[in-house]
């Protein structure tokens, strides 16, 4: 009976990595399963077992099985899409440094300032921005409701930081610079929109289960 | 489908398994080949529920421990018939080609 209560307390630690969901569901029945295929004498987890139990532990937190319905899956690509185009973005901004600093000595030098502030926030922002987009990509996947109220804050914040860039006029901007702010807004726009229909609602605020 | 995924289904397919029940059926259907981990097992079953291709049955409690009881859905069954058919006309064929003289036989 020891023997038992050691090997029980082995296993209750690699099935520590499951996901809370799946412990609370399912802990005590794995458990049992595992003991009963466990040998007679064992007292802790064997080395193929607990290999076995851990790739099973990452692939659920990876690959979560609870069924997404399309619209938060959709979503959730937009986003990525969302974190790639902040990604060209910054890479087009770093290729173009060089020339548009030149550019800028030679027609402005009294510029230079201005562009060398405006170059340095633009990369040093962009990989917070990927940063966020990933992160709640992540997040909304999970279902986590407060990913989808952050979510909706960062759209309101590319909008107000469009405006503000529309405010100054578009001929200040090049062509490329419009599209890809024009691409981010839509990104976040349409992931926002659909993060809020009513089928995704249930999958954020679940029905809790009857007692 | 994977190998494990459909002995899974195949154990459900003439009545209702509890986890240690399915990894003995596993077993037998493939000659004492495969022998599923609880791991393996656990993860498949999560994955199958979510995809609504079997369900829980009952639930039990013996010597203090849960027991829950699986079943194929309509669904589960639909698929694992599916597969089994695709299956087995790959080996139809395979055999077939490896036996051109038995054209229609064993297969």
């Amino acid at each position: 009976m020891n023997e038992e209560v050691t090997l029980e307390r082995s296993y209750r630690r690699i099935l520590a990595w499951y996901p809370r969901s799946f412990r609370t569901d399912s802990e005590d029945e794995i458990l049992a399963v595992l003991l009963a295929t466990a040998e007679d004498g064992q007292t802790r987890a064997g080395l193929a077992e607990a290999w076995d139990l851990v790739r099973g532990a990452v692939r659920m937190r990876l690959w979560p099985a609870a069924p997404r319905p399309r619209s938060v899956r959709v979503a959730v690509k937009l986003m990525l899409a969302g974190a790639a185009a902040e990604l060209a973005a910054m890479i087009t901004v770093i290729s173009a440094l060089g020339s548009v600093r030149a550019t800028v000595a030679a027609r402005d030098a009294a510029a230079m300032q201005a562009v060398h502030l405006h170059q340095v926030t633009v990369i040093g922002l962009a990989p917070v921005a990927i940063g966020m987009w990933l992160w709640l990509a992540w997040a909304n996947g999970r279902g986590r409701d407060w990913a989808r109220l952050l979510s909706a804050g960062c759209f309101a914040l590319i909008s107000l930081s469009v405006m503000a860039q529309l405010a100054q006029g578009v001929a200040a901007f090049a062509p490329a610079t419009m599209i890809a702010a024009a691409l981010v807004w839509a990104l976040g726009l349409s992931s926002v929109v659909l993060i809020f229909t009513p089928a995704a609602g249930r999958y954020y605020r679940p029905q809790p289960a009857q007692q | 489908m994977q190998e494990a995924t459909f002995l899974i289904l195949t154990a459900l397919a003439d009545g209702p398994q509890h986890g240690y029940g399915i990894i003995t059926e596993v077993r037998q259907i493939s000659g004492e080949r495969v022998k599923l981990r609880a791991g393996t097992l656990y993860t498949a079953l999560d994955r199958l529920r979510a995809d609504g291709m079997i369900g829980v049955d009952r639930e039990e409690v013996v010597e203090g421990r849960l027991r829950r009881y699986y079943r194929l859905t309509p669904e589960g069954t639909a698929v694992l018939a599916e597969e089994a058919a695709r299956l087995h006309a790959n080996a139809a064929a395979a055999l077939r080609r490896l036996n051109p003289g038995l054209a229609g036989g064993a297969a």
